[in-house]
């Protein structure tokens, strides 16, 4: 009994130490400085690192008695490393979020609300028209948009060209892709396009063009289980024609996209892509609008792509808001990343980046849509990202045949149901 | 400061290490220093191991999705999981793959062994060469390389394409892409070899003489004297290569993905279990599944024991 109590009594004294050494390192923090501390995360790679250490320094000599410091990872990494921060209590003050996890993060109450911010610390003037309200949920603002994209037709001009079909205009329908595709195939021996139906954002576009939307007001899924089998029938007659590039291609050159060997003549993804394409390959890719059937609705929205949020628990609110509102709309910043996070989300850094190259295109591209692009649906519910990889995990399955169309339907809602219950 | 106390205290400890006789009070005396010496591994097991274990015990009764308070749900977590088609794909992918590797992985380990059991030049090269692929293979670059062999029109489909086997890729293709793993982990045989190598030097070479005196050939001398002989290395190895096969990770995620692509063939337990955890912020339902993979790697690890008794030889077994 001795032992243990001797054992216990250094182990106490050992904790004590501890304490005593970490209790002195935090407060020589606190007292020789007096300054504001602020974590900021963000996910991205070397190159962004760079950048961001430049926007942090120009932040720090402007906002004496801040100092930032920063912390990143990849994609992936940055979402398992924030949940598990968050999860201990340990948030950064300020953090980078992605649509798709906005929800998620501010219904649990773990995201600082904005509102009381904008004018003071956050200025939100100068944001592009199509980013209001962006970043709030149920009438709370939990995040602000630095970039954005929309969804868009990639195509490689020559083959369409070569086929004699009219490049993507707008007015064009699903009708017209389709025979477009065909007629490429049969044409240049290249396939039309990717296999569309794999990607819930084409099935979104659709939606939005018949006057509904992916998700409804409360959270559930805003299609019927016939419109997505009419959906995904499509997907399997064009498998069936042959003139989409198969999923046994598409599946194994993944993470790069089809434009990497020249494999197909369209697809549709998210405009900015456009800088990574066009790093795939040597051939010229153009964007054109999204078919639609219905005349004047393209179903298209200016998505914010990347936003920066704050800890609900964060000690410093106001020189958080303070970062975030330098971050989005001085215009050094937007020169120093110039497309780097997406196309800027103000008009300042729009005008203060040098876009160039695909940028420019992409640009360019947003603004012959700008007047078709309608409001941003709010933020998707707690779960939408499963369900989009739910989407792309079944619609595999379908194309590989190792499911039939209603049985592919039946299994997507029944995940729905699961992942999306209150 | 402190290292200057341990040394000036080494030659007095030195000097005390080999009395003629030990101190009588010494004996039974305080066994403060062994605790203080272990305590880091002490210290270490419960908060990185049973702390953890007992937190995820815990949390698989619980409805946790990382940011609220865990609510408790009882065995809820483990009920859904009979009715999860996603979850029974993921048992049957990882069942199959390790009824595939682990013999496939063991065969080769023993064959690459015998072969470099015998006297000959650059033996030692040979071992090296052999074993490198175990201490690289887990990694994310050789899954990457592996992926890139097997695609279409890549140098493992041209070679069978000569021999008239058009496979077309076998990364796109889900009837091949679990084969490609399994091919993968037996790639990496070198540490079961390394152990089998030993194994084999134990062999006493008077057994393999009487054989032969007695007329056995080469297949009998491997039936009657190898394999008994080294019965307890390869059932070492047949337990540790189960256990670690039931937990592959790194290589099915970076080739097939979180969904387990193509077409869900490469859905691993593991995989599942890092895509229900950490995607679908379900860390409850995730802990559930951990419990049962121990449970399930646990059951097997008995039934392998329990047919040992049958083969494996402990040299003075009496039995």
């Amino acid at each position: 009994m001795a032992v243990l109590k001797r054992f216990t009594r250094s182990l106490a004294i050992i904790a004590t130490l501890c304490l005593v050494a970490t209790g002195t390192v935090a407060c020589g923090d606190d007292t020789e400085s007096g300054e504001v501390a602020l974590r900021y995360s963000w996910w991205g790679n070397a190159d962004r690192a760079d950048l961001m250490q430049q926007a942090i320094d120009l932040f720090e000599e402007e906002n004496p008695g801040i100092t930032v410091t920063p912390s990143f990872q990849e994609y992936e990494a940055y979402w398992q490393k924030l949940t598990t921060e968050t999860a201990g209590g340990n948030m950064p003050d300020v953090l980078q979020m992605d649509f798709s996890y906005l929800r998620e993060y501010a219904d649990r109450g773990v995201l600082g609300g904005l509102d009381e911010h904008v004018g003071g610390d956050l200025v939100l003037d100068d944001l592009l028209a199509g980013f209001d309200g962006a970043g709030a949920v149920d009438g709370t603002l939990y995040a602000v948009p630095v970039g954005g994209n929309t969804w868009s037709m990639f195509y490689n001009p020559a083959l369409f060209e070569q086929a004699g079909v009219p490049a993507p205009a707008i007015g064009w329908t699903w009708r017209d892709y389709h025979a477009a595709m065909a007629t490429i195939k049969a044409e240049t021996g290249t396939y039309g396009g990717g296999n569309y139906t794999g990607v819930i954002y084409n099935l979104e576009a659709q939606l939005r063009q018949e006057g509904s939307a992916l998700f409804t007001e409360d959270g559930r899924l805003g299609f019927s289980k016939e419109r997505l089998a009419r959906f995904w029938q499509q997907g399997m007659d064009l498998i069936e024609q042959d003139v989409v590039l198969p999923v046994e291609t598409a599946v194994q050159i993944k993470p790069a996209s089809l434009w990497v060997d020249d494999l197909a003549a369209s697809d549709l993804s998210w405009d900015n892509f456009l800088t990574r394409y066009a790093g795939e390959t040597d051939t010229e890719i153009r964007l054109g609008p999204v078919p639609s059937d219905n005349p004047g609705q393209l179903g298209q929205y200016l998505k914010p792509a990347m936003l920066l949020s704050t800890s609900a628990d964060t000690e410093h609110p106001e020189a958080a808001a303070r970062l975030i509102s330098f971050m989005i709309n001085d215009p050094e910043v937007g020169r120093i990343f110039g497309g780097n996070r997406g196309l800027p989300a103000t008009n300042a850094q729009r005008d203060a980046a040098e876009l160039d190259g695909p940028l420019a295109a992409v640009a360019a591209y947003e603004e012959t849509i700008a007047d078709q692009l309608t409001q941003a649906p709010p933020a998707p519910p707690r779960g939408a990202g499963s369900i989009e990889a739910a989407f792309i995990r079944i619609s595999e399955e379908l194309h590989y045949g190792r499911i039939g169309v209603a049985e592919a339907v039946d299994q997507l809602f029944a995940e729905a149901e699961e992942i999306l219950e209150p | 400061m402190t290292s200057s106390t341990v040394d000036s205290a080494r030659p007095a400890a030195a000097g005390r290490r080999r009395p003629a006789t030990p101190p009588s009070g010494r004996r039974n005396g305080d066994p403060m220093a062994g605790y203080l010496f272990l305590s880091p591994w002490i210290v270490g097991m419960l908060l990185l191991t049973v702390g953890p274990m007992a937190a995820s015990l815990y949390l698989s009764f619980t409805d946790y999705n990382l940011f609220t308070t865990p609510e408790w749900v009882g065995l809820d977590n483990y009920r859904r999981l009979v009715d999860d088609d996603r979850w029974l794909q993921s048992v049957r992918v990882t069942a199959g793959y390790v009824l595939l590797a682990v013999p496939l992985k063991l065969a080769a380990a023993l064959a690459v062994a015998m072969l470099l059991n015998q006297r000959r030049r650059g033996q030692g090269f040979y071992r090296a060469a052999f074993y490198g692929p175990s201490l690289i293979g887990a990694s994310v670059s050789v899954a990457i390389v592996w992926k890139a062999l097997f695609s279409d029109d890549a140098v493992v489909d041209r070679l069978l394409s000569w021999v008239g086997l058009d496979s077309g890729g076998w990364v796109g293709n889900p009837d091949f892409s679990l084969l490609m793993l399994v091919l993968l982990a037996a790639w990496q045989f070198g540490a079961p070899m390394v152990i089998f190598l030993a194994g084999l030097k134990q062999v006493p070479a008077e057994l393999y003489e009487a054989a032969e005196v007695d007329g056995a050939g080469r297949g009998r001398r491997f039936w009657s004297v190898t394999l008994p002989m080294i019965s307890p290395v390869l059932f070492f190895n047949l337990l540790l290569e189960t256990i670690n096969s039931f937990q592959i990770f790194t290589s099915a995620y970076v080739i097939g993905g979180r969904n387990g692509s193509p077409a869900g063939s490469t859905l691993f337990y593991t995989v599942y279990l890092y895509d229900r955890g950490f995607t679908d912020f379900r860390m409850g339902y995730a802990s559930a599944m951990a419990w049962m993979l121990l449970l399930g790697v646990g059951l097997v690890t008995a039934m392998l024991f329990r047919t040992a008794r049958g083969w494996v030889h402990y040299s003075g077994d009496n039995r």
